[in-house]
């Protein structure tokens, strides 16, 4: 396999990837908020809260509309990149990949048409209902490819077939509530709704700020931080729950991630707020600790150590050690079907990720050319190998987590002021909000490279390294698809950036008075004149 | 007989949904919250939403609309 082939495919799907992801967290979050516009439509019959729903519905739109486009390439990248991953996982992955998209085009896409055109088609309930549905769908199709996500952090509910070469399920049931899977999908689907709340926010502070809608911007900016508070408080829960995951399933992750280098010693062991770590000193420069936090951060426990990375690498020693007599006996039995050599495989089986990534550092590729000369020094290789960039790692995950905290303060003000009706003198709150507006979907990105970056050297954590998984392209073919991927992506980011930019200055169109809609909610909440009336 | 009806309905409701939070809480545990969360969300966002058209008409009747 030619190294610098896998080096572009990662590049690309990271790319594709990081690209995706800039107008997913909109779509996850942004249905449910407008779910929740609508919802007080219905109630209070206020024709403002039509107009919201229809406005930032129009946001969504636009997100929507060209954000589709760039999840499909994704879809077919697993098989023009990835095809020995795809042979190898094509049973497990296949079957949330395929219901993805059932949920993506069938159930999302076919209400949001509902959701855009039925507003005079369809009863005042009968769209409400389709509105959830919407955001229903949405986080639905996002469920499964997380669930196939979780498959690749911690590969439960299949088995490796020595005859197929390939993982095949076991246990559906445990794959889909494998608790990886279920925490990065709330995980995931809470950092959209944070996404979204802060865009309704930023842009509603934008009119504030300059004394425009400013009823619509009001009640838009009051439900956004609302939402906002309680889903960023959550994002913040859960991002711990998948940290102790890490660190039981994941431990070199965990470690990359927390930049342990040496095993700690519980209850006083540190957490290191700030570091520079250096990969190939293995060591951190300029680090700032506080005591005694780690082991209950990250286990939960002031009594249990949380292993480093200079005792992960011995332990991966071992593990490379058996791994290599599981795959050179998986070797043999392909060849002559050797019932001894299967009951080798299966006595070595679970370390035979282990095996396949030494072969990349044996003499020609061979692990049969390995001797007790050669070995250490492969050893060493491939141990070194086992651990993900810590520098990324470390700063990774900070960053995600520091707009974590940031978000709750700037939801929580926001909510305090709103409640209290003085959000228009607190101009730096506006401003805060305005600029904040990126900070979420720049979080989710660190999300993703914290995740897979951590997941290093293995597409499938343990089993199948990253290395063997791609497709035997050349160099040149890599290249160019990777241009052609940047340009088009790139452009898709620039049209939406523009219509975002020019529908968000263009604002709500403004109605002169909220009519109470017949048969709509309780009349108290419809004042003649109320349009009229400055909110302060 | 219509209100006995509506509460036994009422009270299958209820201990489905027990039943549900029992099984979920086993086996679902995230999943189950991401429901009841996402649904608290929406809720308390409503509800804001509502408690602003209440503090508009305070203010409008001349009574404090802080909160
Ligand atoms: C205290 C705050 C946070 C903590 C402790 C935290 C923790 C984590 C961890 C440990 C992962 C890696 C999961 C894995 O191993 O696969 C992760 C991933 C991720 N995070 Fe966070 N996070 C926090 C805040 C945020 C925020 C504010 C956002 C965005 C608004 C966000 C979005 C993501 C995304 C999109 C991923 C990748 C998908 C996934 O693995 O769930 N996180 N987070």
């Amino acid at each position: 396999m030619d190294h610098g082939v896998v080096d572009l495919s990662r590049l690309q799907f990271a790319l594709t990837a990081l690209y995706h992801f800039q107008f997913v967290p909109l779509t996850l979050g942004m249905t449910f908020l407008l779910a929740a516009m609508e919802t007080v439509y219905v109630i209070t019959g206020k024709q403002i809260y039509k107009d919201m729903t229809q406005f930032w519905g129009k946001l969504f739109g636009i997100n929507f509309a060209i954000g589709v486009a760039t999840g499909l390439t994704m879809e077919f990248e697993f098989g023009t990149n990835w095809s020995m991953y795809s042979h190898f996982m094509g049973d497990v992955f296949g079957a949330p990949l395929a219901i993805e998209g059932m949920m993506a085009f069938f159930l999302e896409s076919t209400f949001v048409g509902l959701m855009f055109f039925g507003w005079n088609r369809l009863s005042r309930g009968g769209h409400l209902a389709v509105t959830y549905l919407v955001a229903l769908g949405s986080n639905l199709s996002a469920l499964w490819i997380l669930v196939a996500n979780g498959f690749m952090q911690d590969p439960v509910g299949a088995t490796f077939n020595p005859d197929t070469m390939r993982m095949e399920f076991t246990n559906f049931a445990a794959l889909v509530f494998s608790e990886d899977a279920q925490a990065k999908f709330v995980h995931t689907s809470i950092a959209g709704f944070v996404t979204g709340a802060m865009f309704v926010m930023g842009i509603s502070a934008y009119y504030m700020l300059r004394k425009q809608h400013r009823e619509f911007a009001a009640r838009s900016f009051r439900m956004a931080a609302l939402f906002g508070v309680i889903s960023s408080l959550a994002v913040v829960t859960l991002g711990d729950a998948l940290g102790r995951l890490d660190y039981l399933v994941q431990p070199t992750k965990l470690a990359a991630m927390e930049g342990i280098w040496h095993t700690t010693t519980p209850p006083s062991a540190p957490w290191t707020a700030f570091a520079i770590p250096d990969d190939v000193a293995q060591k951190n420069y300029a680090e700032i600790n506080i005591p005694y936090v780690l082991g209950p951060l990250v286990a939960h426990s002031f009594t249990t150590a949380v292993p480093g990375i200079i005792d992960l690498e011995q332990k991966a020693k071992v593990d490379t050690v058996n791994g290599i007599k599981a795959v050179m006996a998986l070797h043999q039995y392909s060849e002559d079907k050797d019932p001894a050599a299967l009951a080798t495989f299966r006595q070595y089986e679970q370390t035979m990720g282990y095996g396949f990534l030494a072969q990349r550092y044996a003499p020609d590729q061979d692990l049969s050319k390995l001797t007790a000369d050669n070995l250490p020094a492969v050893l060493d290789r491939t141990a070194r190998e086992t651990i993900p960039n810590v520098f990324v790692e470390f700063w990774g995950f900070r960053l995600m987590v520091a707009c974590g905290f940031a978000f709750v303060v700037v939801f929580a003000l926001g909510a305090y002021y709103s409640l209290r009706n003085k959000l228009e003198t607190q101009r730096w709150l506006l401003r805060a909000s305005m600029w904040a507006i990126p900070l979420p979907i720049i979080a989710c990105e660190y999300g993703w490279i914290v995740a897979e970056n951590g997941r290093q050297p293995w597409t499938v954590y343990g089993w199948l390294p990253t290395y063997m998984s791609a497709s035997s392209h050349t160099v040149g073919y890599m290249i160019f698809s990777l241009i052609g991927f940047v340009l088009l992506y790139s452009a898709f980011i620039a049209a939406e950036l523009y219509l975002m930019f020019k529908f968000a200055r263009l604002g709500p169109t403004e109605h002169a008075a909220p009519k109470p809609v017949e048969g709509a909610g309780p009349a108290t909440f419809s004042r003649p004149g109320y349009a009229e009336k400055s909110w302060q | 007989m219509t209100r006995l009806l509506q509460l036994i309905g009422l009270a299958a409701v209820l201990a489905l949904s027990l039943l549900f939070a029992v099984v979920a809480g086993d086996y679902a545990p995230w999943y189950f919250a991401w429901i009841v969360g996402t649904v608290m969300i929406v809720l308390i966002a409503t509800c804001g939403a509502v408690l602003f058209e209440t503090q508009e008409t305070s203010r409008a009747d001349g009574r404090d609309a802080g909160f």
